[in-house]
């Protein structure tokens, strides 16, 4: 039913299209509703951090023994950790490769899961027996001990080492559905008719059925995007990951294993001001998501 | 797929970094051992041989997995893995139970209700707490539930299962301070899927709701308690799907509440495995989740074909 | 006719007053039903025609009060035989009358039924809801019922939805309406998905029934040609409204309302050439035939008139039993 209606209204979003730039139109129902505003400010904050966050500061944090795990103050808006380093600093320069990898793993989940599920869909037959073959044993493993598991033999050093891996065992779901939304289409005879206008596979996997699930694979960007982030910071937290730069996992990891913050009060500004910046990029998503679902779906967008 | 899964563990293992068995077999050799002797320790830690060629280490090793053995430990020296599993899969199963039967529960109720009153106040107070406890991550809200409820009111226990002055045993002091301990996990558990639950069922219930049949019912006069129940069986149907999927995710969030609340299941064993490098362990502990995980999704499809009249042939 | 209240006479099942079914739309009220009066013999076979969406299923929604959101009833009164005002009953008491006293097959009957309870438990649930005390007897009567439908009885008992044909679920849907022996039946566009030979039989079923058990029927279709063969009377809706109402044989025969005179020339025949049969010309009513003052159908109407966009023609008896909502009713006799 979905289907039917995108691809019915299909033609007119597209007029739209020329109508209006896509910015300008984006732009418009972002500031249509003050949460998406806020959403998308967030966003925008912590790109900001992530890309020139690091800049701002020494390469080596400057640290300070008289201020270890020193209360909120002008100097330490968010106190300091075990060595005194201003905890606000650890967090901004910690963002750049928690959203780097982030943005690394959200584009290979969607990357893999858009591509073959198409694939899947669009060739039916073998094609898509053997690809839902790999697909049923990616779900089957359980992703986030595999993450544990493969962070053994990794090196997560890298941000993108670290989205890869996230990538590849995540698109699973994603792949499944957009092979189900591509075989409904299908079903309808969009694929025949394309075939029969004489339109070549590509064309018709990626410039007719593509903007097709388009409103689909956007929410599952922004989705894959929280994902990503909950699963690094969980390895880091976690300890399994060798510790080779200054993330908020690691902060969390040594607040609560090393700091002892769950049982003294004065090294939790270490620990809440990682989660802070967490739960706050995650609502800024969450908001944001609302303002995608109206720009990539031609059927909200019509009304 | 358990045979596929198998596999994969199997060419980890071989993949990890200074190939562990011969470094192991390097040390045995170094310690004293003839190469006999330094092979047949190795055999049984690892279930196969190393010096053979990789397609014959892999037939032993499926042989082995076939009679239930998983190797030895490294960490715990000479025990059995599978001994070490069984004896750590209990605690993992009672928190992953218990708190999925929780939030299920709860999850379904709220979840209908706030389908219902979707157009109400009370209604959407609902689907907010929903969303907002959805969007957490599991290690976020452990951290918060083991924070407040153990640093700043103690009123729950942290960390150990159960009272360590205790004699485990079938006693009910025992079994109170397991109860007792469990709780914070549970709950941590609990309220970060219920959320999940509520979504899915509040937009299944809202989609059955425009069902033709349930007007139907309306206008034949059918009892509002007989037209619940016909509404509530068919929107559950899609959450048994997606109980199966979410029985993965669940053996990936214990090891965060297992970490946090220090609770002896697999997922801290896992992590144990993993500093200390004890790779049969490791391999040992992902093979079982994932056959577990296999189980369930059987489990599932056979409970799937009961509800659903039209899956059965 | 007394827009009153007033007691209902022996001789009507079903009395309509002053009805008025409004949908709720972001942009205003949209009027679904607009003052309909109308008087359902009893005993009699009633057809109600009209185009798709000219209110037809409202209109028998609203005699059930079951009209579904957005949808609302903004005023009137539905005094049912042996019921009293469907609008000024309690939920519990409306819920007791359907069923009991109106049996309604569905539009959609092909999905009027449960997808995880079998046919015969569905029968069950109905005969709880209804307080039957004999339910072996209840599941024989649904038995009787199906048997006297063409179907096998004890398989549709045992049987899911899903094991059905699109036919075999109509007919279900059918003996659900009659099997509390509901005194009104109302068959929504009951047979319209069907193919030609099962419409035909299942109409033939639904006649004879009818006389059986002396029941007072209402037949919604959009085809002349079942309302010619089945009804007693007619009733021609447009946008909303009651044109026209009389004796089948009259209104068919010689109708007074353009847009009846319009409906009947537009079916084709199969004995006759194809071309004979005109469509109406101009276009469905829509938001602005609401909003104008008129006549709802002055817009397509050959006959229109100054004055008939100016007021809108109430309902008139112009005969005996014959009534129609038009000016001009006389300007072409």
């Amino acid at each position: 039913m979905v289907v039917a209606q995108t691809q019915l209204s299909n033609g007119q979003a597209r007029r739209r299209h020329h109508r209006e730039p896509f910015l300008r139109f984006a732009l418009k129902t972002i500031v249509k509703k003050p949460g998406r505003l806020i959403g998308f400010l967030i966003i925008v904050l912590f790109i900001l951090m992530a890309i020139f966050g690091p800049m701002l500061y020494p390469k080596n944090l400057p640290i300070d023994p008289n201020a270890i795990y020193a209360p909120i103050s002008w100097k330490y808006p968010l106190g300091t950790d075990f060595e005194g380093t201003s905890n606000l600093a650890l967090v901004i320069t910690g963002a750049r490769y928690v959203l780097f990898a982030a943005a690394m793993g959200a584009l290979f989940t969607v990357v893999f899961g858009t591509v073959l599920g198409l694939l899947s869909g669009y060739f039916a037959g073998a094609t898509d027996s053997v690809i839902m073959r790999i697909t049923d044993f990616i779900l089957t493993l359980p992703s986030f001990p595999l993450l544990v598991v493969l962070s053994t033999v990794w090196n997560f050093g890298q941000p993108v080492a670290m989205g890869f891996v996230l990538g590849i065992t995540g698109w699973g779901g994603l792949a499944r559905a957009v092979r189900s939304q591509t075989l409904t289409l299908r079903e309808r005879g969009f694929i025949e008719a394309a075939r029969g206008l004489g339109l070549s596979s590509g064309h018709i996997l990626f410039r007719q059925l593509m903007p097709n699930v388009g409103s689909y694979i956007a929410m599952n960007l922004l989705l894959a995007v929280t994902g990503s982030i909950y699963a690094e910071v969980g390895l880091f937290f976690l300890g399994v990951v060798p510790f080779h730069v200054n993330n908020w996992g690691v902060m969390l990891n040594l607040a609560v294993f090393s700091g002892g913050a769950m049982s003294s009060p004065q090294a939790l500004p270490y620990l809440l001001s990682p989660m802070l910046a967490l739960l706050i990029l995650t609502l800024g998503i969450v908001l944001f998501l609302d303002a995608v679902d109206e720009m990539f779906n031609p059927r909200l967008r019509e009304v | 797929m358990i045979l596929v899964v198998a596999s994969f563990t199997f060419f980890l293992v071989r993949m990890m970094p200074g190939n562990p068995i011969e470094a192991k077999y390097e040390q045995l050799i170094m310690s004293g051992y003839t190469p006999d002797q330094a092979m047949s320790a190795v055999r049984v830690m690892y279930g196969f041989i190393p010096k053979q060629p990789l397609f014959q280490q892999f037939v032993t090793y499926l042989w082995q997995i076939l009679h239930l053995n998983l190797g030895q430990s490294i960490s715990y020296e000479g025990t059995p893995v599978m001994k070490i599993i069984l004896g750590a899969a209990p605690w993992t199963i009672i928190l992953v139970l218990t708190g999925t039967l929780a939030s299920f529960v709860v999850g379904v109720l709220a979840g209908v209700i706030a389908a219902i009153r979707r157009n109400k106040v009370s209604g959407n107070l609902i689907t907010v707490s929903g969303s907002l406890l959805h969007g957490i991550p599991q290690f976020v809200m452990g951290l918060f539930l083991a924070y407040v409820f153990t640093t700043i009111w103690a009123v729950f226990p942290y960390g150990a299962p159960y009272d360590a002055s205790l004699t485990p045993g079938f006693n009910w002091p025992y079994i109170g301070s397991l109860a007792w301990h469990a709780i914070l996990p549970v709950a941590t558990y609990a309220l970060s899927s219920y959320g999940g639950w509520l979504l899915t069922m509040k937009s299944s219930v809202i989609s059955v709701l425009g069902d033709d049949f349930i007007l139907a019912a309306e206008v034949r006069g059918i009892k509002p308690s007989i037209r619940m129940r016909y509404i509530a069986q068919n929107a559950m149907l899609p959450l048994f799907t997606i109980l199966a999927l979410s029985i993965g995710f669940m053996f990936g969030g214990s090891i965060f509440i297992e970490d946090i609340f220090d609770y002896p299941g697999l997922g801290n064993m896992l992590t144990n495995a993993i500093s200390y490098k004890d790779y049969p362990l490791m391999s040992g502990a992902f093979l079982l989740i994932t056959v577990a995980i296999i189980a369930a999704n059987i489990a599932t499809d056979f409970l799937y074909s009961i509800v659903d009249p039209r899956i059965r042939r | 006719m007394n827009a009153e209240l007033q007691l209902i006479d022996a001789q009507t099942a079903v009395q309509v007053r002053g009805l008025n079914v409004v949908y709720e739309t972001t942009q205003g009220d949209i009027p679904a039903v607009q003052n309909v009066n109308l008087d359902i013999r009893k005993g009699q076979i009633t057809g109600i025609i009209g185009e798709s969406g000219s209110g037809k299923s409202t209109l028998v929604m609203a005699m059930m009060n079951a009209v579904a959101k957005p949808g609302r009833v903004a005023s009137g009164s539905i005094e049912v035989s042996g019921v009293g005002d469907m609008m000024k009953l309690s939920t519990e008491q409306q819920r007791r009358a359907r069923s009991t006293e109106l049996g309604l097959v569905f539009q959609a009957a092909q999905n009027s039924l449960n997808p995880l309870r079998r046919i015969g438990h569905q029968v069950l649930d109905l005969g709880r809801s209804h307080g039957v005390k004999d339910l072996r007897a209840l599941l024989r009567k649904a038995k009787d019922l199906l048997e006297r439908l063409g179907l096998d009885a004890d398989r549709v008992l045992t049987a899911y939805q899903h094991e059905l044909s699109g036919g075999m679920r109509q007919r279900v849907g059918i003996m659900f309406a009659l099997v509390l022996d509901a005194k009104v039946v109302i068959l929504d566009e009951a047979t319209t998905a069907l193919d030609m030979l099962s419409q035909a039989s299942v109409l033939q079923i639904v006649r004879e029934l009818h006389e059986e058990r002396g029941l007072t029927t209402i037949l919604i279709t959009h085809d002349m040609g079942v309302v010619g063969d089945l009804a007693d009377r007619v009733v021609v809706m447009y946008a909303g409204c009651i044109v026209e109402e009389g004796v089948t044989q009259e209104v068919l025969t010689s109708p007074k309302h353009p847009y009846t005179r319009g409906l009947i020339r537009a079916i084709p025949r199969i004995s006759g050439d194809i071309d004979k049969a005109v469509p109406l010309s101009g276009s469905p009513p829509d938001m602005n035939t609401y909003k104008q003052p008129g006549c709802l159908f002055a817009d397509r109407c050959p006959l229109a008139a100054p004055e008939c966009q100016q007021s809108r023609p109430p309902l008139l008896e112009v005969e005996t039993g014959r009534h129609v909502a038009c000016f001009r009713v006389n300007d072409h006799a």
